[in-house]
């Protein structure tokens, strides 16, 4: 599923430019598409957000192939931030970056976070067009925002 | 160099509109568009404007007043932007 999908922009090797995307992985469809209707909702349309939930079969679980498509859609030119829930979604996202050159592989970064709390923070911080370095930042602040 | 300056204002939230999910992510992205350090207060709680966690956590409802204050070059349009955003939420 795709939120607000941007225009690719053109890119130097040097720079990237344009809104920093999202990959939201999830072990259940249903929570990331869900994530993903609340951060568009708090970030806007210019954030590219994408999902990547459940198993090949459509079950609970996590699929390496499917965070990559989904890591591809959601790069529209300044890298993206993944958010993930647990477990096996980590091991799912370092076997997609795997596939990737190093070069292209830089231009994502797994974030250490609160899967909802960094999502929320890190679609803002992106939609503002902060670097992905500071959208990433974001998202991991959330670690030490308390709930109440 | 602009002169350093500190601004603070009151403004209070329509009764219809809590700083909730849509306004909060409204507000914190026109203040991230400023450079001035910017702070707003509800309900006896302080937070960073610019951090959307932050603004969801003073649980601001609809009719609440919100202090809003800012230092730095650009604080006077920052307070008065924030302000009117605040005012014309719907």
């Amino acid at each position: 599923m795709v939120f607000g999908i941007v225009e690719c922009q053109a890119m130097t090797l040097e720079t990237r430019n344009g809104v920093v995307g999202m990959v939201i992985v999830s072990h259940s469809a249903a929570i990331a598409s869900g994530l993903a209707e609340l951060v568009a909702q708090v970030a806007g349309p210019d954030v590219p957000i994408v999902t990547a939930g459940g198993g090949p079969d459509g079950t609970l679980g996590t699929d390496g192939g499917r965070v990559l498509a989904a890591m591809r859609a959601a790069d529209a030119g300044a890298g993206a931030v993944i958010l993930v829930d647990l477990g096996s979604s980590v091991l799912s996202v370092r076997a997609a970056l795997a596939e990737l050159s190093a070069d292209d592989a830089a231009g994502f970064v797994l974030a250490d976070a609160p899967l909802v709390e960094g999502a929320v923070a890190a679609g803002v911080t992106a939609s503002t067009g902060a670097s992905l370095a500071e959208v990433a930042g974001a998202a991991e602040e959330a670690r030490g925002i308390a709930k109440l | 160099m602009g002169s350093q300056s500190s601004e603070l204002t009151v403004v209070r939230l329509p009764e219809a509109v809590a700083l909730h999910a849509r306004p909060a992510g409204a507000f914190v992205r026109a203040a991230a568009a400023f450079g001035a350090t910017i702070e707003v207060r509800a309900n006896g709680r302080q937070a960073d404007a610019k951090s959307i966690l932050q603004v969801l956590g003073l649980g601001a409802d609809g009719g609440t007043e919100l202090e809003i204050s800012a230092s730095g070059d650009d604080a006077a349009a920052a307070v008065a932007r924030l302000a009117e955003l605040v005012a014309g939420l719907a």
